[in-house]
This record gives C-alpha cells, structure tokens and sequence, in this order.
C-alpha cells in the first residue's frame, strides 16, 4: 500500500522514513517522523488505523553512550538549556533529560560520538 | 630530605606513601609543608585531554618478498614511511583519505562502513583501535629495489602481529594552555571544538591546578629520563616537546601566565590500555588522540610539597579570541582556572559560558591509577638524565608571515 503518497496526498503530511523493513506479502514496519498540521496528523493516524496498520509513537530523544564518554565536558558549553552539565564535585558529565529540547546541536560537538539519538 | 633511590627501596617493600596531588593541595594547609614532606614520599598528578602532536612508531615485519614501503596507509589513514624498509610513522592528526590509494575497495562491502562516522576518523582512531587489540588494514606501496622486490602489500595488523609499537609524541603535557573565546559572528570550529559566535562560550584545555607541569613549574623534579603513566602503560620523558617555552612570563609564585614548557613523550604502545587511549574527532577540525599521562613528583625536599600546594584560584590563563585569524590574537586578559572551573566568566559585561576540553574527572582518575600502581610496588621511580632546557625562546615563522602581512 502506497502509505506514504496517502498521507501526503489525502492529508498534506509529510513522512520521512527514517528505517523500513518491508517485503512482499509480509508484515513489515516502518519507522517514520510524520510533520504537518497537527489536525491532520490525527486525521492521518486515525486513517492509518483503519487500514490495520498498529501504530506506536516515539519521540526523538537524545541518548548518551557513558561507555564512550570521557567527562571531557565540551557538550556542556553548547548545551543551551544546560541538560548537559559537569558535576562540581566529580566532574563527571550529567544528563537532565527533563531540561533537554532534543535541538541535537551537542551530537557534532562530542569528540568521541558518545551522543546520539534513539531514532 | 630523601634520595630516588631511597624512594624506590620503600617503593619496593610497598611501604612508600603516595598521594595524589589533590591530597596534597587539601591537607598541606592543616597538616605544614613540613610535615607533609616528612610524610610524603610521592607525590602523583595525572591528565587526561586531546595531545594532537602524538603519533605511533610501527615495524610491521618483513614480507616475502620483502618490500621497502613507499607509501601506506592504515585504515585510510597515511603513515609516513620515509624510514628503514617496514617502518612506519601514525601521526594522530593524520586524517583518513576516502577514494584514494589507501581506500579499502568498495566492493567488498565496506563502503557502507565509510558514511560520515566513520569519516571522522584519523591517526588517533587508528592508533587506538590497535591498543584496543583490534586488526587495522595496511595497504602499501613499495619502491622495488633489487633488495626489495615486492611492489605492493595487502594485509591486516594487530599489535600482536607487529613487531615494535610505541609512541613517540612530540609535544604533551603543555604547562598551561589558554582559553578560546569567539568574537566573531560566525561559529568557529577549531582544536578547542565549536567557538559560539558573540562570545557565545569559551573553552579552556588544562586541568589547572592538578596539572602535572603547574606543581613543578621549573621543571626541578622532571627531566629527561624522567619515568611517566603514558596511556596506562609505562613511559618516559624523551625530550623537551615541540614548542618548549619555558621563558614564558611568569606570577610571582612562579607558575607561567599562557603556554609554557612541553615535553616529548615515549612510550610501549603495546602495553597501553585502550581506557587512556581515546581517538577523537573535532567537528570541521580534524582527528587527535585523547591520552592519559601521569607524572609522579619525588618528595625530595619541601620545596616540592611546597610547588604542589598551588590552588586554581592562583594560577591564570589568556582569554584568546579566535575570530581574528593571526598567529598572535587579541586577548581579552587573564583568567583564573577557579574562575573557569565555575562555569562561567564575565566578558564584556556579558556572562559566558566555560566549558573544559580536558577531562578533570579522568585526570584525576589518571593520579589514583598511578598511586596504586606505587602503592602496589609496580613502578619505581627514575633520576633523569639529563635536566629539560629553561632557557629556549618561542620562534615564529617570521619570514613567511611577512610576505602575507597585511598591515
Ligand atoms: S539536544 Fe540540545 S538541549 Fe538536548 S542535551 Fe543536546 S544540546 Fe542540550
Ligand atoms: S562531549 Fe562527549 S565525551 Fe565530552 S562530556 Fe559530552 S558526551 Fe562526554
């Protein structure tokens, strides 16, 4: 089923896909950002329901790799809402998520690409 | 006070007592200089931040037929092979090359594996994937010489399979550094990482006052031969570094105000330990290697407590703008490392925000490791050979720069 040309056509969405797994005649899944007018993201949901189509939302978040991270600190001068910040004590780095606007402009700023995002 | 050897007799029946500069700098001021040194055998100090001027030594080992490498490449990463036939020379900043001589061939399903993540890669990545245990692909090209036949090589390495593996870095451990600031309306991307526009943050790269080379700031217990923690294994001072600049102005405690002396650092890459070894990539800048060094300080007479009782508050670095692209920048003063450990710092009426580049939380890490490697009777302390120069001046390439000045 042409999913994606439906949202675009019948609803003005637009639908990046992020990853596809999809075969002939098989149950696949798509993981797709949907933007656009926020009524017709529900319409478009909802139409997606009515085709059998399971839907489950997920929103982009940042995910730091501790394994990788050195504490060097260098995300926490660009952070703009200080979620990343060092810890006074043990200068380790910390993570407020709660404060984080996922504006992803700390992933380029990482030496060791120890940030990334879940999608 | 106490001798090296004296030192390393109690280092050796594990009754020496070590501590790391920070306890030093926290109970001197209760305890006295003087009973402190009376008690203190060792004194460790450790850093762990981005050392671009480091590179690894490689001999590969003879093929058959052998070769005389002309040019190689390590994981894409070009080495420089103007030696002996097999030897090599990674230069940690060196960067990977795409769609070049030394690119792995596409076919074989790599070029997937070389999007943009794999992009940022260089000298440093390589370097330390091999002290990680993992294979490194080496192509090469050989000048074909009646004693050298072969006029190319394929193969895979691992540290196992190599003979010698060591680093030779020609500048670590900078004593003090300084602070790069943007006041320019652009973002600048440079070794220091992102620089906001409209001094939208400043970062500073030194640790401060736990800096091996701020508690000896004349170098009187350091010197060639000097042993060190390189990387988690064992190292030695080889040199003064590139860009030794020890007349750099002074405070009045004897600590310099901006980039100092440097030291050249060796060391058995095969025994290092991937946990100190980083690669690591600047966004727009380029590829260096994070490495942590740790410098043991022999209490041999007070003056050496004396030296490591100096606090952040008390040691200055220069806030450099690097919106104006000359070799000397405008600064906007000194600052001290209390100040840019706080977080933040007042310019032009305006508060920015400081980030470090080195990470205080492992340098710390660095001077326990080596305490307990003392502790545990496993590294002894060496007498240099010979002391580091106090005297060089600072060159530039005058010349060169005068053809392009636009004054
Ligand atoms: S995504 Fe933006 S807000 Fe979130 S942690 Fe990174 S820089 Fe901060
Ligand atoms: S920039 Fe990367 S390594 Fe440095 S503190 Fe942030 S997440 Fe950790």
């Amino acid at each position: 089923m042409p999913v994606t040309y439906r949202l675009a056509k019948d609803f003005n969405v637009a639908a990046n896909i992020i990853r596809a797994q999809v075969a002939p005649n098989q149950i696949g899944t798509l993981l797709v950002e949907l933007s656009g007018d926020i009524d017709q993201l529900d319409a478009a949901m909802e139409w997606l329901r009515l085709q059998d189509i399971g839907i489950s939302t997920l929103s982009r978040e940042i995910q730091i790799d501790m394994e990788s991270c050195v504490h060097c600190g260098l995300c926490t001068g660009i952070c703009p809402t200080e979620a990343l910040t060092l810890d006074s004590e043990t200068w380790q780095l910390n993570f407020a998520r709660s404060r984080c606007i996922v504006c992803e402009q700390c992933i380029p700023t990482c030496p060791v690409q120890a940030i990334s995002t879940n999608l | 006070m106490r001798t090296i050897a004296e030192i390393n007799d109690k280092i050796q029946r594990q009754q020496a007592e070590v501590w790391t500069v920070e306890e030093v700098k926290a109970r001197t001021p209760e305890l006295g200089i003087a009973e402190v040194a009376q008690r203190v055998d060792v004194i460790t100090t450790g850093t762990f931040e981005p050392m671009e001027s480091s590179g690894a030594i490689l001999n590969l080992g003879h093929t058959d037929p052998p070769i005389k490498i002309y040019q190689c490449w390590m994981d894409g990463v070009l080495a420089y092979a103007g030696f002996g036939a097999v030897d090599l020379y990674l230069g940690a900043s060196q960067p990977a090359e795409y769609g070049g001589a030394g690119d792995p061939d596409p076919s074989d399903g790599t070029r997937d594996a070389l999007r943009s993540p794999v992009r940022r890669r260089g000298g440093g990545h390589v370097i330390a994937d091999l002290i990680a245990g993992k294979s490194v692909q080496v192509r090469a090209i050989g000048q074909v010489t009646d004693c050298y036949p072969r006029a190319s090589l394929e193969t895979t390495i691992t540290r196992d399979t190599i003979n010698q593996f060591y680093l030779y870095n020609p500048r670590n451990l900078y004593q003090n550094f300084i602070v790069g600031v943007n006041g320019g309306d652009r973002p600048l991307y440079t070794y220091l990482g992102c620089l906001q526009p409209r001094l939208g943050n400043a970062v500073y790269s030194n640790p401060g006052a736990i800096a091996p080379l701020f508690n000896d700031p004349y170098l009187d217990v350091i010197g060639i031969g000097s042993r060190v923690f390189l990387g988690g294994g064992i190292g030695y001072v080889a040199w003064e570094g590139t860009q030794h600049f020890p007349l750099q102005k002074r405070l009045p405690n004897d600590t310099p105000i901006g980039p100092a002396a440097t030291l050249a650092l060796i060391g058995d890459a095969k025994q290092m330990d991937p946990q100190w070894v980083r690669g690591c990539y600047f966004s727009s800048y380029g590829a260096s290697l994070m490495l942590g060094v740790g410098v043991p300080l022999p209490v041999l007479n007070e003056e050496v407590v004396r030296r490591c009782t100096v606090q952040d508050s008390e040691i200055v670095a220069p806030v450099v703008d690097f919106s104006i692209p000359r070799r000397v920048r405008p600064t906007f003063g000194l600052v001290s490392y209390a100040q840019l450990k706080s977080g933040r710092l007042t310019m032009d009426g305006k508060t920015v925000r400081v980030a470090p580049l080195a990470s205080l939380h492992l340098s710390r890490q660095v001077a326990i490791a080596l305490k307990q490697w003392i502790d545990a009777g496993k590294f002894t302390l060496t007498t240099p050979v010979a002391p580091l120069p106090s005297d060089r001046t600072f060159l530039a390439q005058e010349r060169i720069s005068s053809q392009i000045n636009l004054e």
